[in-house]
């Protein structure tokens, strides 16, 4: 049985620690209901963006555009697969990182010449690590997400295309689907085709006749980087919700750990205690009897 | 006079919303007037001074850089910012539009030439808003 000295020192470091879990916890509960209320705000947005899009899609039938060359001239072996990977700059999210990484990994490894952008401490160093060579200059934080910041990225990852370093773009996000419910998620960015916006034929009869001005290429032209832009934005304020939600949920349980823990040990604390007390008494009274 | 439905919105925020019976936005070649009951059209907007009217009275407001959905029945403006004149800094346009004038005077590369001229019309755009406090 260890000593009131070793149980004592061990509930003082469980206190401290649950001090930091439960602290952790409120952060990561703050910070998602920041980023959710930020995201509602940037919504309507791009939701209308996303289907003036769907519209020019499918009433144009003719556009040709460099955004849209699905370049099948390109052998598949010699494809060069641009993946943007979203993780978390910091660790203790319950298994967020882990999920995310490796569903991401399994794919970069089946493709030929992946090209890979990450976003976030954490697989940057996980892909360090496996030896998979990361793009160095693009280098983003995933704390906090904003718009400007899905700008810079949609910057660099226009140019990489229109350069020819990479002809496709996928993102590798988790998805909130309940906020115990966090899915890693594919999605193509680049080129787009017809496929990637459902939209319903019949709903509006008068939209056949949408006149472009000056003509449906510059409109083309001035909505790609916009369309481009929410959609990182979206995929960034998702995965970060993610990330929080998982930091709460991974929070809580040690928290609950923690407590449990504690009780355990104030008890053990208890009877050791007690247990001296009794041996005390019991030496007290002994060495009485002996005297008389 | 009959009216349509007018959203403009900015990744900001949802910047004005009702029923108007008169729209002029600026777009690459000018000015382009809507009224209800216009021919479905999406237009790219440019940074400028659009304005609106409602019952009779004309709203002002200085746009960046969009896209104009138009339909019969409502008009949608998806653009970058979009500012009130009493939301602007006369000061602070005023200094960003002699910025762009003196980069412009200066020789230099395409790419930085086009963010001059749009930073220009911004700040001119803005200029000219304020004036309708």
């Amino acid at each position: 049985m260890p000593s009131i000295k070793e149980i004592k020192k061990h509930i003082k470091g469980v206190e401290s620690t649950l001090k930091i879990t439960n602290a952790m916890y409120l952060i990561s509960s703050a910070s998602l209901r920041k980023a959710k209320a930020n995201h509602d705000k940037v919504e309507p947005f791009f939701e209308k963006l996303r289907y003036s899009f769907a519209d020019i899609f499918h009433h144009s039938l003719s556009l040709e555009h460099p955004y849209l060359d699905q370049r099948p001239n390109i052998k598949e072996e010699d494809r060069k697969i641009g993946y943007i990977v979203v993780t978390g700059d910091k660790g203790l999210a319950g298994a967020y990182n882990h999920n995310i990484l490796k569903s991401a990994n399994e794919s970069i490894l089946q493709t030929k010449n992946p090209v890979v952008f990450v976003i976030g401490q954490m697989g940057r160093s996980y892909f360090t690590q496996k030896k998979v060579r990361v793009e160095e200059d693009f280098f983003h934080s995933t704390q906090e997400p904003t718009i400007r910041m899905a700008v810079r990225m949609r910057k660099a990852i226009l140019e990489a295309f229109e350069e020819g370093k990479i002809d496709e773009v996928w993102i590798w996000y988790t998805d909130m689907v309940t906020p115990l419910q966090l899915e890693p998620k594919l999605q193509k960015l680049l080129p787009m085709d017809k496929n990637l916006f459902p939209y319903e034929t019949e709903k509006e009869t008068y939209k056949r006749t949408v006149e472009y001005i000056p003509s449906p290429d510059v409109v083309f032209d001035h909505l790609v980087p916009e369309y481009l832009t929410g959609m990182l934005y979206g995929c960034l304020v998702e995965s970060y919700c993610s990330e929080q939600s998982a930091r709460m949920t991974a929070m809580d349980a040690s928290t609950k750990n923690a407590k449990d823990m504690l009780k355990q040990l104030n008890l053990s604390y208890n009877r050791a205690r007690q247990g001296a007390i009794t041996q005390e008494i019991t030496e007290i009274a002994g060495d009485g009897l002996t005297r008389d | 006079m009959s009216t349509f439905k007018l959203d403009i919105l900015t990744p900001d925020r949802n910047f004005f919303s009702g029923n108007v019976d008169n729209l002029i936005l600026p777009i690459l070649d000018g000015e382009y007037g809507v009224e209800a009951g216009h021919e479905p059209v999406v237009a790219v907007v440019e940074a400028g001074m659009m304005r609106y009217r409602v019952d009779g009275e004309w709203h002002y407001a200085s746009v960046s850089h969009g896209l104009a959905e138009i339909m019969p029945d409502y008009s949608v403006l998806l653009v970058g910012t979009a500012e009130h004149p009493e939301e602007i800094d006369q000061m602070r346009a005023q200094r960003a539009k002699e910025r762009a004038e003196d980069r412009l005077r200066h020789k230099c590369d395409i790419q930085k030439y086009h963010n001059n001229t749009t930073a220009l019309a911004r700040a001119v755009a803005r200029l000219k808003t304020s004036k309708h406090l």
